[in-house]
């Protein structure tokens, strides 16, 4: 018996031939002995196989098992990031100091057109939206507007610091 | 406050419950299907260590993949598919480090199972379950790890011809010509084994 035929009974035994090979197989197994004494030594070890995994158990309990698991599935997710919420007081007044000072600026150049002053320059820093730099040259008066306490550092206003 | 009992939830409930992030439900998975998850990394692995720390691994695998599971197969099938591609990775790497014995090479290159005598008489009748596990767990512990992979994917994972190559990154002949080794030469190892006990 070559090679393939033995392979043809072994894909036979698996289900894995098509319908007319598979027919084939068995008119073949009908008249040829050597072939049927193959074919049942594959279909014995094929059976003694069956449930050999049944019954076997994981040699630890299931609190220690599970204990390793956790913690390496903890120390494998990424650390939380909360950014808490700044508190309404605070989110109030990072918008409405500023716009104070713009509503200041704002009154101090109405007085000036109405008391025929003239208005040099309103400058913001940059670096510090919420303070307003006013000069009035006529008056040589020069106004700067902080939005924030005195004793608070401009640098932890800075937006997008975590509070 | 005690932790809620799953222990009469159904699978596919835990499974939603675990993805929603509820560690609780996914622990009741595990202690589901924990044996089955390691009898597959043991059958593939033949050894208890290794087959602990794989099994270990395939659940930490399987908690962060867990959105990535639609139902498509039952919840076990899905973890013991985890648990096989990291016995194959783990055995590959194995492979690299060591140098392959006369035996191994002599299964690879083939034709040794062409000429083995069919063996006639049943060699596991009358066995006793515990007795026979013994024999076949001594029988599969001296096929190379490709012959013992392709007859557990078969065997017990119950895969197709095409899906095991699939699996394994080699032909259908491949499979078929392993697969038929591996029946073979147990059948002779356990014909071995009843004769020496009766001798």
């Amino acid at each position: 018996m070559d090679y393939e035929a033995q392979l043809k009974l072994q894909a036979h035994l698996d289900g894995e031939l098509p319908e007319d090979e598979a027919r084939e197989v068995t008119n073949w197994l009908a008249r040829d002995r050597e072939a049927v004494a193959l074919y049942g030594e594959l279909r014995n070890t094929r059976q003694a196989l069956v449930g050999h995994e049944v019954g076997v158990s994981l040699p630890e309990s299931r609190e220690f098992f599970w204990s390793k698991i956790e913690r390496e599935i903890r120390l494998l997710e990424p650390p939380e990031t909360s950014v808490r919420p700044a508190p309404l007081l605070s989110a109030w007044r990072r918008w409405l100091v500023p716009a104070g000072a713009v509503a200041a600026v704002a009154s101090a150049l109405l007085v000036g057109v109405f008391g025929e002053t003239r208005i040099a320059t309103v400058e913001t820093a940059v670096d510090d939206p919420a303070a307003f730099t006013y000069h009035d040259y006529s008056s040589r008066t020069t106004l700067v507007w902080f939005s924030y306490p005195a004793d608070e550092d401009p640098v932890d206003r800075t937006p997008g610091t975590v509070e | 406050m005690a932790d809620k009992d799953y222990s009469s939830t159904d699978d596919p409930t835990l499974v939603r419950k675990a993805q929603r992030g509820n560690m609780a439900a996914f622990e009741e998975l595990v202690a589901r299907h924990r044996d089955k998850i390691y009898a597959r990394a043991l059958s593939m692995m033949r050894n208890e260590e290794e087959a602990t720390d794989l099994s270990q691994e395939a659940w930490v695998k399987g908690w962060q993949r867990l959105k990535q599971f639609q139902g498509e197969a039952s919840f076990g099938t899905w973890m013991t598919r985890i648990v096989i591609n990291l016995c194959l990775d783990q055995l590959r790497k194995q492979k690299r480090q060591r140098a392959e014995s006369i035996e191994e090479i002599d299964e690879e290159s083939g034709g040794v199972e062409r000429q083995m005598p069919v063996v006639t008489v049943n060699p596991t009748a009358g066995l006793e379950r515990l007795e026979l596990r013994q024999r076949i767990d001594q029988a599969l512990n001296q096929l190379s790890y490709e012959h013992r992979t392709v007859l557990v994917l078969h065997q017990f994972e119950e895969m197709e011809y095409k899906q095991i190559a699939k699996t394994m990154g080699c032909s259908i002949g491949t499979v078929m010509s392993r697969l038929f080794y591996a029946r073979r030469k147990l059948a002779a190892l356990l014909a071995d084994l009843k004769k020496r006990d009766e001798g």
